[in-house]
């Protein structure tokens, strides 16, 4: 009776646990919304999405719609348990966009007109500025550049 | 005096005689010379006519002023390899073609035909399937798009190209052209003092028009039927939207005009039909939204609280289930000489106007934009009961928002 008792609340805390770990959800391709700017999220090279602690799930069809998000919603990113992107590199695949380059080249458009292109891969991101020109930076700096 | 003008006329003759002379006419016959080749040998202003035939070319650069011309529509096919038509030169003409299977890159966008930093350019009377991006117009000025015919292969694949797409352009004319199977139908970003007429965007996946940061646009006499949403007209300003119809743009994140940060428009003489939500507007202001018929659309207009100084006036409103809601109590736009459908005051003095003001939101309205769900209880007793509470006493609906000047009778735009 005693271990039923045990058993039952091990389970019971592990559902809970695993309910409570906020997760993200995969876009659907154009069906679903920017939250920030109500586009339809069509180009899976610049997709984004936020999770917040709660485990509330945003998506973006650009990184900048996720900066300007970040900035505006949410005064500081503790609110937030995850911060994804996609990337050039690997289109329609998300990383952690704390640890993507972000490449802004003017002539690279993006699709919220702030030419800000996302990449996995750090060699990658140095060859198409090499080719097209323009700065990579780190989400933080981009944050700290690019939010009004 | 005769004589005179004879002797101008005759020196004029043979001054320019030599440039009629030197502009010369090539001939290109399917296996015997490529376009490529043609271009290549071509002097300044010559003409190119291209017979008839399959030719399998692609990344042909016009890198000078030549008029290109299609007899009978030959057909220049990429086999997916790259992009088909690049024009570098001022001055190109280019019609009569059917440019065809242009190849897919994540990290280019390849087009049908694509335009470079160039003006003075005529785009007329072609015919592009499977091209990805169809028109691509980068840092163009003074430029025609005419009469051309695009058909993309997107349904539901959304790594699909804009079939007319314009980028940093200026004193563009598009005009006539018909579109569908691709992302946007006609994508603008960065366009000044650029006009888009009768052209007919239809079956795109995203949107039939697609203005980003453009200021000073004009398009009236459009069709949109049938796409992800018809128009959305995005973060700019003094754009003038005339005469255009709004068909049939279902589902639950579609529109047949999205508005989003948009100031000083004009948008008179458009007809909405059928669509879920026909007008859809955040951060508008100082729009005038007059001359219009919205017919049997599920929300007839939801304008956001963040909307400011919008004049809606002269419009019919026929057969939507809701007229018009908003997210907000307050009301910072004026409505007045509407023609309501679900107006039921009377007019005792006869002067065609209803004696009491019509108030279009529903509480009903109100409490769907806050809880979606609640929109399976439409059509019950019970929110019938609770919506003449609240035409009879205003409390959660705004006060403000209300039409004193509804007519009886709907008005009549020829």
């Amino acid at each position: 009776m005693k271990k039923t008792g045990i058993v039952s609340l091990f389970f019971g805390l592990v559902l809970i646990v695993s309910s409570c770990k906020p997760e993200g959800k995969p876009i659907d391709y154009g069906h679903d919304k920017c939250d920030y700017c109500m586009m339809t999220i069509v180009d899976q090279r610049f997709g984004c999405e936020v999770v917040t602690k709660k485990g509330k799930v945003y998506k973006f069809d650009a990184v900048e719609c996720m900066v300007n998000y970040v900035s505006e919603k949410v005064e500081d990113e503790n609110g937030l348990a995850l911060l994804f992107t996609n990337t050039h590199d690997h289109p329609g695949k998300f990383i952690d966009a704390h640890s993507a380059q972000y490449l802004v080249s003017k002539n690279m458009p993006s699709p919220m007109g702030m030419y800000i292109n996302p990449f996995g891969d750090a060699a990658e991101a140095q060859k198409m500025q090499q080719q097209n020109g323009g700065e990579i930076f780190s989400w933080d700096e981009l944050r700290a550049k690019f939010a009004n | 005096m005769g004589i005179k003008y004879i002797k101008t006329t005759l020196i004029l003759f043979f001054v320019y005689m030599p440039f009629w002379l030197t502009a010369g006419l090539l001939k290109v016959n399917p296996g015997e010379f490529s376009i490529r080749e043609a271009i290549k040998i071509a002097q300044p202003h010559d003409t190119i006519q291209v017979a008839s035939g399959t030719y399998l070319e692609h990344d042909i650069i016009v890198d000078k002023p030549l008029v290109i011309i299609g007899i009978d529509r030959p057909v220049i096919d990429g086999e997916h390899k790259a992009e088909i038509i690049i024009i570098a030169s001022d001055s190109v003409t280019f019609s009569g073609f059917q440019i065809q299977n242009v190849g897919f890159s994540f990290t280019k966008d390849w087009a049908g035909i694509k335009l470079d930093r160039v003006d003075y350019c005529t785009i007329e009377n072609n015919r592009l399937i499977d091209t990805y991006f169809g028109i691509y117009l980068k840092k163009v000025k003074h430029t025609i798009v005419k009469n051309n015919i695009m058909e993309g292969i997107a349904k539901n694949e959304v790594n699909s190209g804009n079939g007319i797409h314009l980028w940093y352009c200026e004193d563009i004319l598009i005009e006539g052209n018909k579109i569908s199977g691709h992302r946007d139908g006609i994508y603008f970003e960065f366009v000044e003092e650029s006009k888009i007429l009768n052209n007919v965007s239809e079956g795109n996946i995203r949107y039939g028009l697609h203005f980003m940061f453009s200021n000073h646009d004009d398009y009236i006499g459009n069709t949109f039927k049938n796409n992800g949403t018809g128009v959305a007209v995005m973060f700019s300003n003094f754009i003038i939207m005339k005469d255009n119809k709004f068909i049939d743009n279902w589902g639950t994140s579609n529109y047949g005009l999205l508005l989003k940060e948009i100031y000083d428009g004009e948008l008179s003489g458009n007809v909405f039909k059928s669509n879920t939500t026909a007008i859809f507007a955040d951060g508008t202001n100082r729009i005038r939204i007059t001359h219009n018929n919205f017919i049997s659309n599920g929300w007839a207009m939801n304008i956001f609280g963040s909307c400011m100084d919008n004049e809606i006036a002269f419009n019919n409103f026929i057969s939507n289930t809701f007229d018009l809601t908003t997210n907000s109590s307050r009301n910072h736009n004026s409505y007045h000489d509407n023609y309501w459908d679900n107006y039921t005051g009377y007019d005792l003095d006869r002067d065609g106007i209803g004696d009491v003001p019509y108030r279009p939101v529903r509480l009903f309205s109100f409490v769907i934009s806050k809880v979606p769900e609640s929109i399976i209880l439409l059509r019950s007793f019970f929110i019938d009961m609770i919506n003449i509470a609240e035409k009879v006493a205003p409390v959660l609906t705004p006060q403000s928002l209300l039409d004193d000047r509804p007519k009886m009778k709907m008005l009549r735009y020829d």
